[in-house]
């Protein structure tokens, strides 16, 4: 597997040990099944980081261990340059925005928000000017009195997210915070969040099940599956060049194509695609609109029938027969074309860097 | 490489939220030990010790007192007495209480509310209270009795008796069985009815065929609750039985107090226990039967 | 929920059964405004002497006394053992949880007759008989599980993510459990306050074991009197005792819904 995206252990800049967050061993084990395993991270400060994965990946469980909610099994939490792998959560400086939002039903907006500055023994009087700045920030002025449950959905994860960042935390936590909004919603909160975190510089960890959501928002994504890291790097990294089979079918759409490898090489209708140091069955992953098609007379690429052709207005989707497997190719539609029929003999090409080929489970 | 400057107060060790938990459930469990489990402990202790003629109580364990139980045949009536009362008590409660439970289900909103709080209302109010209400409905002089003379009919013997007995217990268990009854009213379906309906049966079927059987875990339930209280019960057996009704609690209360036979007593209640047990196990085995 | 008209026997099997059921409660009140000096039904005179009467009866009142300050202070001291082992059981979730808890409302199960027995030998050794003292403890047995049990219920409905967001907060656990826990649970505390106090005001069995000639509760001194005289002075107390609870239910009902507290 290249190493184009960053390893573990080391910052985007390479150095290593130099993120403002610093997870080192990270390890969540229960009776009879590890929910993380050896996690690795180093955050600049500033940065946005998605956790991303399945359920169960364990992205929740670490986003919890870093808050002191889960005592770790193994591994260290360093935070600008402290040990807190062993400080109890109400000590650790972090703001955490809940999936469930979990604000004070029995208390009003403004005292929400003002709960956490009232735990730090912040004056009165900077009590309400920092509330009513955190509250403007997400434009719910006018609300203050009011309890969380006369609030709508979106508007009680606003409160929530002021609540976070009303302490000025050094890290700022969010779990799954957009799940329970509908999908314009979370459009806008996705906007409105990376906005406020750019604006006030602040270190933050953004768990997600939705590739769309950290691909979009995040400076770096982290993709974990069973417990393990899989890959760490920006979103193009992640989407370009997938170390893993898990990352490239998890982040953006793709074929999985059967092949078999043998002296460094996979032999895939015909064609040879480099597959170093792997030999037996593999994998091979081309994305759908990284595919050129053309008629079969071009004699480029490999051959293939249509076995499908399907028009969604903005594309135009083939799935293409290739010595028994299909291929789906996306093509934009331009207007003007004609959809081949079933049964057309084709023509397929891509970039030798768009192919990628891993080794298979047997 | 290492960053790590400061260093951060640890999380308390496993040892003292042991502590913690311990120092919160101390004083609970010292309740339980002193007022509970030692007092029940001891109780079945005492019932192995025995009670001389002179009215001394010898220390020393010894089926004596148990075999009382077997050869005296006052006993032997008493238990068998108090547990075929309670049998046909539980019935006559399952009877009255069905009807009322049904209603109950088949209510909503806030009239439902009102009939709930008034089956809860006597669970209010003491066992004395309830029971004294009796003695004025069945009473020579009471409710019954007047009405009774009024229509030119004879009067009835309703006090001191199993009858008055009965009656009074019964409706003070009803709202007992009616919980238990509603509770286990979740199984119906007005459309498994409504099937049942399309498919030519007539209401009165619908009700011995479809309700009554989906129903019997709550009835079941009711029954097994009814039947333990009824066999333990002690307030309206002596007010109206004026004494003259021999039940076990009664007997037990009278053993204790008046004969200061505790040995004995303690058999009683040791019984009254063994009773108990032998409703669940009939209880659970009718459930599995059923389910 | 169901549209289907209620069929007209099955509404009058449940009037007759209802009338059956409150049946005792409803004959009560025209009694205890009886002039008579024994109980009769219907009354033959009709007064209202039996309720001063209740005042001047120097037992009643003693023990109406007992009572009251029985049952505050045992509701007092169930809150105060229940909440903490409340909260310990179901947040800090020891191992053997379920068995403590079932043994912690064990003394449920056991007809009181039987517990009073046995705590009466008990409590005789330990010179406890007729003492406030051991009123309280013999109360505080069968309130203790009622509390526990409804506390745990209202506990564990809590959502937990309200309490880890306080703490992400730095509050605390002893903040957290004070300022956020404890105010969403006050409709769990109402409830358990007036089931514990309505549970010892009105115990009687355990109470008749516990008492004696210099200190009683009322349920005991009304059981003592009907055993001697049913008379009308009974009904009067009744009726008060009646309303007594009718009061305390639409306190908690007010507060924080009574449906919501019992009927789960």
């Amino acid at each position: 597997m290249t190493d184009q995206s960053t390893a573990p252990g080391q910052g985007l800049n390479g150095a290593a040990g130099e993120g403002f967050l610093s997870i080192r061993g990270l390890t969540k084990r229960y009776a009879g099944f590890t929910a993380v395993d050896n996690f690795d991270l180093e955050v600049p400060k500033g940065e946005l980081v998605a956790f991303l994965g399945p359920s169960g990946c364990g992205k929740t469980t670490s986003l919890r261990m870093i808050a002191g909610l889960v005592p770790a099994t193994a591994g260290r939490i360093v935070v600008g340059g402290q040990d807190l792998t062993t400080v109890e959560t109400h000590r650790r400086d972090m703001g955490l925005v809940f999936q469930s939002y979990a604000l004070f039903p029995h208390m009003s907006i403004a005292r929400n928000v003002a709960f956490g500055l009232e735990m730090r023994k912040v004056p009165k009087d900077e009590i309400t000017r920092r509330v009513k700045e955190a509250i403007a920030l997400v434009h719910l002025t006018g609300k203050e009195e009011h309890k969380p449950a006369q609030l709508s959905g979106g508007q009680q994860q606003r409160v929530a997210l002021a609540r976070a960042l009303v302490i000025r935390p050094s890290i700022l936590l969010l779990d799954e915070p957009l799940s329970n909004l509908d999908a314009k919603l979370r459009d806008e909160m996705r906007n409105e969040i990376r906005d406020i975190q750019k604006s006030l510089g602040i270190t933050a960890i953004f768990v997600t099940h939705d590739q769309g959501e950290a691909l979009t928002m995040c400076d770096k994504v982290v993709v974990m599956n069973e417990g393990r890291l899989e890959q760490v790097g920006t979103p193009v990294d992640l989407y370009e060049r997938p170390k893993t089979a898990f990352v490239a079918s998890f982040v953006g759409r793709t074929n999985r194509l059967k092949a078999v490898a043998k002296d460094g090489a996979a032999e895939f209708a015909g064609q040879r695609v480099p597959a170093a140091g792997l030999s037996g069955p593999v994998e091979v992953m081309i994305r759908p609109h990284r595919i050129a098609l053309s008629p079969a007379a071009s004699g480029e690429g490999i051959a293939g029938t249509i076995a499908r052709a399907i028009f969604s207005g903005d594309i135009l989707q083939y799935d293409v027969d290739v010595g028994g497997q299909i291929v789906s190719v996306e093509l934009a539609t331009r207007g003007g074309e004609t959809v081949l029929a079933p049964g057309t003999q084709v023509s397929l090409s891509w970039r030798p860097q768009d192919i990628f080929v891993y080794g298979a489970a047997a | 490489m290492s960053a790590a400057t400061a260093i951060a107060p640890a999380l308390p060790p496993r040892r003292s939220r042991l502590g913690l938990i311990v120092a919160l459930l101390a004083p609970i469990a010292l309740i339980n030990a002193i007022g509970f489990l030692a007092p029940v402990l001891n109780l079945a202790r005492m019932s192995f010790y025995e009670v001389e003629p002179t009215g001394a109580m010898r220390e020393v364990y010894t089926l004596a007192t148990w075999a009382k139980l077997v050869t005296d045949s006052f006993y032997a009536e008493l238990i068998v007495n108090s547990v075929s009362v309670s049998l046909g008590i539980t019935l006559l409660t399952l009877v009255c209480s069905y009807p009322i439970a049904l209603y109950l289900h088949r209510s909503s909103g806030t009239w439902k509310t009102i009939l709930l709080v008034l089956v809860i209302s006597p669970l209010l109010t003491s066992a004395v209270v309830r029971t004294y209400g009796w003695i004025a409905i069945l009473s020579d002089s009471g409710l019954v009795n007047n009405a009774l003379g009024a229509l030119g009919l004879p009067p009835q013997r309703m006090m001191f008796n199993l009858t008055g007995v009965t009656i009074g217990l019964t409706e003070i268990l009803m709202p007992y069985m009616i919980l238990a009854l509603l509770a286990g009213f979740g199984r119906l379906d007005p459309r498994i009815e409504e099937a049942a309906s399309t498919l030519g049966a007539p209401p009165f079927t619908i009700f011995r065929r479809i309700i009554l059987p989906l129903t019997v875990p709550g009835i079941a339930l009711g029954c097994l609750l009814c039947f333990v209280l009824a066999v333990s019960s002690f307030i309206t057996p002596k007010l109206l039985g004026g004494g003259r009704v021999f039940l076990l609690a009664t007997e037990i209360y009278d053993q204790a107090i008046v004969t200061l036979n505790w040995p004995l007593a303690a058999t009683l209640s040791i019984l009254v226990l063994v009773i108990f047990g032998g409703a669940l196990v009939l209880y659970t085995r009718a459930l599995r039967a059923i389910l | 929920m169901d549209e289907r008209p209620v069929s007209l026997t099955l509404k009058i099997l449940a009037g007759v059964m209802f009338a059956f059921l409150l049946a005792p409660l409803i004959v009560v009140l025209p009694i205890s405004f009886s002039g008579d000096a024994f109980m009769a039904f219907p009354p033959t005179s009709w007064s209202v002497k039996w309720y001063p009467a209740i005042f001047a009866n120097s037992k009643m009142t003693a023990a109406f006394w007992t009572s009251l300050v029985l049952a505050t202070v045992v509701t007092t001291i169930s809150l105060a053992i229940a909440l903490p082992a409340a909260y310990a059981l179901v947040r800090l979730k020891p191992a053997g949880a379920e068995v403590l808890s079932s043994l912690f409302t064990a003394p449920l199960l056991l007809p009181t007759i039987v517990l009073g027995l046995a705590i009466l030998i008990v409590f005789a050794r330990l010179g406890l008989l007729a003492t406030f003292p051991g009123l309280v403890l013999a109360h505080l047995v069968v309130t203790l599980p009622y509390a526990l049990r409804v506390l745990t219920t209202a506990l564990a409905t809590l959502p937990i993510a309200v309490e880890e967001a306080a703490s992400t907060l730095g509050a605390s656990p002893f903040t957290v459990f004070r300022r956020i826990t404890l105010p969403m649970m006050k409709s769990g505390l109402i409830g358990t306050t007036a089931l514990c106090f309505l549970v010892s005001f009105d115990e009687v069995v355990l109470s008749i074991f516990m008492t004696g000639p210099r200190i009683s509760t009322l349920p005991v001194a009304m059981y003592h009197h009907v055993e001697q005289q049913a008379d009308p002075l009974v009904a009067a107390l009744s009726v008060l005792l009646v309303v007594l609870s009718l009061v305390v239910v639409l306190v908690v009902d007010r507060t924080s819904g009574l449906a919501k507290t019992f009927v789960k």
